[in-house]
């Protein structure tokens, strides 16, 4: 039995079609996964069926609920409906909530508004939400403030306010994806267990098609606008139709292998060798960093790191979000002062080192492709600009060449030179990022979050750059994400950091298949499988 | 309880510095004042006696101290125009500058914050589009004008206000000589105010929690109302606190044309009549005014945000 | 493409902003050429009879009254030769404008002030003033407010901290009041007084707002990658980081052009601005409340069509080019 039906819906936004022509059934008491990268329409979509779209959009088609059309209904029936009988809980739980109003009194107005509750009824309601959902000591948080919760007690707030009358369906968008990854398991236990429990129906949305497997009966996958395959879980990740959701299935690394190269969208064949890690021993040492420590006022944000990078190798760096791994990238870059402790290059105290040779061996890339090039400098100016800070090239005209030799090596064509980072998408930002720091010729590269902020399959395509570069130029890197599965993949050596102390060190395969702090197993524990 | 005591301490170099800068201003810049206040009878004796009896035949470092004496004591001598004595003037001139000004502002604030709400909810509509271009041009025209335009028409030619002048009674002042004080200074501060609160309603509209209160299924009514406006009266009244410094000097020249003795008509007074002690007086006290106004806005700030932590 | 050029592509789609960019440059032209001379520069030949009405409005209708007033005055001579009476047909030769100075017109475009100078003459050098005053000032303020700006919230420190103090002290002080001080002090009137006055206090506003873009940016990750690839501290402030705030500074200068212009007129209104061999719109103002009790409104008139015209059409234009120059639309 249909729950709601989309049929051929479409939205625009002035000359942009957001969402072409979808359609797609949920069923009672079912979880329908929707599944695509940024810009496919998915949050579009969600966003029409409760008609919280801004007024500008344009829409079309149907959206079929309890025998009405949810595009035509009036706006009070409308009204009724949204948090009574379809609720919506949203990816930032702190932007969501209300800052001047405690999470009890929001999560009241649910309960005041649809069911009528007096406020000593909502209260002992309220109360026994916050139980359901797992916050701890649910009389003190009742008054508390949202800035004064975690992440993670925010999203279960959100969570009580979405089921406090019941609904029928339950529309979640990319509900973890801000979230800490050990906290995120927790809040994706909940919801698949409060799902099942008040046998909802549920509209799942995520990026992440790991996730799917564990939480849905039915997958749906877009993609610009578009649904290219829809099916249920096993039809779908066992026999792909569509070329898209192969390249989304196959372009995760595996935590099982290492193939030599990740399949992109381009050549999905998986690679048949597999790549070898580990370090023999006998390398010889680029960097060796010993009792690392930095604080900003009274935070400790990195407590005394020890560590060594071998020359064409890549030490992992492993962390949520507070651990202090970005702190410690830039310590070894030079672009934070260290607080105390020393670093070491090629055996030499770092500090001895002229402050432009050090720059030319060590570079960095930053996470964010929208933040990391000046938004007034073209490409040309970006990659030249290096070189002419060092004396690089005789010429601007040198200069300007071997700017197009970076860019040929980075996988962008030499027109690109004219052009402005506004005019490129995340995944080729991120490639000039990397141009940029290659132009020095550097011997230590220090990647921070460098594809995190990148879907999947651009995410696959810049790791197979990245190895290629290290493959040609031996380069070291020092490579930081939260993501595990990556950092298995790209990584010789495994650092795990948590509140600035590296809890754990090990070669890659090792800690992966044998973690002995509690916190690498805890993180371990909580990749989905 | 610390954080006022901390801030408070912080005024002492703000203080320093403002009385630094009016000592630069009116001692060594100023001119000789002995000129000024011989009047047009330039007699060599006459002008020495004077500058003895300032005390700016002294060295500067002691006029300095002279200064810094009076600021502490808050005794700044003698007007130079009437002979009244500063303090004196400023204890009378309060009362009716208040009179004016807290109407003024309580109703300005309150139209302005009405009408930018509609305005940011109807935003790109026609209305918005035609009170914002309004406000553009009424912000144009100089508030001279305003004064001149209704004084004369509303006073003069239509007789339902009194040209100027002030009464005896608080009642007489609020009702019948203020009136017209009052509607110009609404009027001429509408305009900025509306387009500021605007951007500032506008700000909270585009929010996360205003989607997540519609996807409550709460009345549009409610969620511009309570949750909207609970969050843009912060900068709001952060603003209105900031104002209140600009506004007891500014109102002068509404003060000046309606004859209401305040503050603001004996700075205008003062500074035609290059009458400095009293000028230098009003800088200070104004100064000391707004430091203790912006310490009060902040506290405001901290109890209506309560994310807001005062180290 | 750059930004810049986006912009402008943006900012010509903006009707509203063509058309008050239009009128902006017709203002600067008038200015100019006032400047130059080659307008108005006559203004202050009293070409026209005292409180000339203008010519739109038909008759000379003040004349005639004031002409009726002084011919209805019974002559009762007993005999006596009136010793007054030469000098009053003088005056009334004068008034009615049959005296020798037959060249004196009974009205004028706009109309005539009380000395009977031609009120659009005076309008447009007004113009040039207010224009002259307002673009140097505000040029000086942001000069400053950024330099200083620049570097409180890149240097942070001491350096900080000095400029907070100097902006605290300044911001004591409410603006008018200050300047009203300064101009007391200076007692010195002329457009360069007035211009260095503004200029010299208006900075604070534009401080605050370029500290606060700079703090934000010195930590910007363009800015680390700056620093990354070896970039001095000199080249991040003025190459990397002052190019992506300039559109701050832009609107910034454009509305404190039009702070400025009415600044400027309220300080001439009272006395303190220009001198008296100037005029702005503020000393045609000065001269509005005793012409309005006699009925003439049209100094009035014109000195605030004119400003209100100017004054609208740059606030216009200050919108169109700070949603032209706005980076989130990019």
């Amino acid at each position: 039995m249909s729950l709601l039906s989309v049929r051929n819906l479409g939205v625009g936004f002035g000359q942009v079609e957001a969402v072409k022509s979808v359609s797609f059934d949920i069923s009672e008491h079912s979880t329908v996964a929707l599944v695509g990268e940024s810009g496919s329409g998915k949050s579009v979509t969600a966003l029409s069926i409760l008609g919280l779209l801004p007024e500008t959009a344009t829409r079309r088609g149907e959206i079929l609920y309890g025998g009405r059309n949810l595009l035509q209904t009036a706006s009070r029936e409308l009204r009724a409906l949204r948090g009574a009988e379809i609720s919506m809980i949203f990816q930032e739980p702190m932007s969501s909530l209300n800052p001047v109003f405690s999470v009890g009194f929001q999560v009241g107005e649910a309960l005041r508004e649809h069911l009528g509750l007096s406020r000593g009824g909502a209260r002992r309601r309220i109360l026994e939400l916050f139980r359901e959902v797992g916050l701890s000591d649910p009389e003190v948080k009742v008054g508390r403030y949202p800035f004064q919760l975690s992440g993670g007690e925010q999203q279960r707030v959100m969570i009580a306010m979405a089921i406090a009358c019941e609904p029928k369906l339950l529309i979640a968008d990319e509900p973890t994806s801000a979230l800490d990854v050990t906290v995120q398991k927790q809040i994706l236990d909940l919801i698949a267990e409060l799902q099942r429990r008040r046998r909802m129906s549920m509209l799942f949305i995520t990026h992440d098609l790991s996730l799917v497997g564990t939480i849905a009966e039915q997958v749906i996958v877009m993609r610009q606008g578009e649904i290219r395959e829809q099916g249920s879980v096993a039809e779908v990740f066992g026999a792909p139709r569509d070329d898209y959701t192969r390249a989304l299935l196959a372009c995760r690394p595996p935590l099982d292998h290492r193939p030599a190269r990740l399949p992109t969208i381009e050549s999905l064949a998986p690679a048949k060798e597999e790549r070898k890690r580990g370090l023999r021993g006998d390398e010889a040492v680029v960097l060796e960093a010993r009792g690392l420590a930095k604080r900003f006022d009274r935070v400790e944000a990195v407590k005394g790191a020890s560590f060594r990078l071998a020359k064409g190798r890549t030490l992992g760096l492993v962390g949520e979000s507070g651990s202090g791994k970005t702190t410690l990238g830039f310590l070894v870059t030079g672009l934070h002062r260290a607080s105390a402790g020393e670093v070491r290059f090629h055996g030499e105290d770092a500090r001895s080192v002229p402050r432009l040779a050090f720059k030319r061996k060590v570079q960095i890339v930053f996470q964010n492709p929208y933040a990391s090039l000046n938004p007034r400098f073209s490409v040309g100016q970006i990659l030249t600009e290096p070189m002419r800070i060092h004396g690089i090239g005789r010429d601007e005209a040198e200069r300007r060449s071997r700017a197009e030799g970076l860019l040929a090596k980075v996988g962008l064509p030499g027109s690109a030179l004219f052009k402005y980072p506004h005019e490129f998408s995340g995944g080729q930002r991120q490639r000039i990022a990397i141009a940029r720091a290659l132009a020095l010729g550097p011997e230590l590269v220090v990647c921070d979050e460098a594809v995190s902020a990148l879907d999947v399959s651009i995410q696959a395509q810049l790791l197979n750059l990245l190895q290629d570069l290290q493959d040609e130029y031996a380069m070291s890197y020092l490579f930081i994400s939260h993501d595990l599965a990556v950092v298995k993949y790209m990584a010789d050596e495994v650092m795990v950091m948590k509140d600035g102390e590296i809890v754990e060190m090990a070669g890659s395969d090792e800690i992966y298949a044998e973690p002995k702090h509690p916190y690498t197993k805890a993180l371990l524990a909580s990749i989905p499988k | 309880m610390k954080y006022v005591v901390r801030r408070l301490w912080q005024f002492v170099p703000t203080l320093a510095g403002v009385v630094l800068l009016v000592f630069f201003l009116f001692n060594w810049v100023g001119g000789d004042p002995a000129y000024i206040l011989a009047g047009k009878i330039a007699n060599p004796e006459l002008i020495e006696n004077i500058r003895r009896s300032l005390g700016v035949d002294q060295p500067y470092w002691v006029q300095l101290w002279i200064f810094v004496r009076q600021v502490a004591t808050g005794d700044f001598g003698v007007s130079w125009a009437t002979n009244e004595r500063v303090s004196q003037i400023f204890a009378t001139r309060l009362g009716p500058s208040l009179t004016v000004l807290l109407p003024l502002l309580i109703t300005s604030t309150l139209l302005a914050m009405a009408a930018a709400m509609l305005v940011a909810y109807w935003r790109g509509s026609l209305t918005d589009r035609a009170i914002m271009i309004g406000c553009t041009v009424g912000q144009s025209i100089s508030i001279l004008v305003y004064i001149l335009v209704f004084q004369y028409v509303l006073a003069y030619q239509l007789g339902w206000f009194p040209v100027q002048g002030w009464g005896g009674t608080l009642g007489e002042n609020l009702l019948r000589y203020g009136a017209l004080p009052v509607l110009v200074g609404v009027v001429v501060a509408l305009a900025p105010d509306i387009r500021l609160y605007r951007s500032f309603f506008l700000d909270e509209i585009n929010q996360d929690y205003v989607r997540t209160a519609r996807a409550k299924g709460l009345a549009e009514g409610r969620v511009m109302w309570l949750h909207v406006l609970r969050n843009a009266a912060i900068p709001i009244a952060t603003n209105v606190m900031i104002q209140i410094p600009g506004l007891l000097a500014g109102a002068f020249l509404i003060e000046r044309f309606f004859s209401i003795p305040g503050i603001g008509r004996e700075v205008i007074l003062a500074v035609e009549r290059s009458d400095f002690p009293v000028i230098k007086a009003v800088t200070i006290y104004v100064a000391i005014a707004t430091m203790i106004i912006n310490l009060a806005a902040d506290l405001l700030y901290k109890a209506l945000d309560p994310r807001v932590e005062l180290e | 493409m750059s930004l810049w050029r986006l912009a402008w592509r943006r900012f010509c789609r903006d009707r509203v902003g063509i058309v008050s960019a239009a009128i902006v440059l017709a203002y600067v032209l008038l200015a100019a050429a006032s400047a130059a001379g080659w307008v108005a520069r006559d203004w202050s030949n009293e070409v026209g009879v005292s409180y000339a009405p203008p010519g739109f409005l038909g008759r000379d209708t003040v004349q005639e009254g004031l002409g009726e007033v002084i011919k209805a005055q019974p002559r009762a001579d007993y005999g006596i030769p009136d010793p007054l009476g030469a000098e009053l047909a003088d005056i009334h030769a004068n008034v009615s404008g049959a005296s020798g100075r037959d060249t004196r017109a009974k009205t004028l475009a706009f109309g005539g002030d009380k000395w009977g100078r031609d009120v659009v003459q005076k309008a447009i050098k007004g113009t040039e003033t207010s224009l002259v005053v307002g673009l140097a000032a505000a040029v000086l303020a942001t000069f400053l407010g950024t330099l200083f700006g620049a570097a409180a919230g890149y240097r942070g420190g001491w350096v900080d901290d000095f400029f907070n103090w100097l902006y605290s002290v300044f911001t004591s002080i409410p603006y008018l009041l200050l300047v009203l001080a300064v101009a007391a002090v200076l007692d010195q009137k002329g457009i360069l007084t007035v211009i260095l006055i503004l200029g010299l206090t208006g900075w604070t506003g534009i401080f605050r707002l370029i500290r606060a873009e700079y703090l934000k940016h010195r930590v910007r990750e363009y800015v680390l990658a700056a620093d990354a690839i070896g970039a001095s501290n000199a080249r991040r402030v003025f190459v990397h980081i002052l190019p992506n705030v300039s559109h701050v500074v832009l609107v910034q200068l454009s509305l404190h052009v039009v702070l400025f212009i009415k600044s400027e007129v309220i300080l001439s209104f009272l006395g303190f601005g220009v001198g008296v061999d100037t005029v702005s719109w503020g000393s045609m103002l000065a001269e509005a409340p005793s012409e309005l009790i006699l009925g003439m409104w049209w100094q009035i008139a014109a000195a605030t069509a004119a400003m209100a015209l100017a004054v609208t059409a740059f606030s216009l234009f200050t919108d169109a080019v700070r949603d032209a120059l706005d980076p989130r639309l990019a």
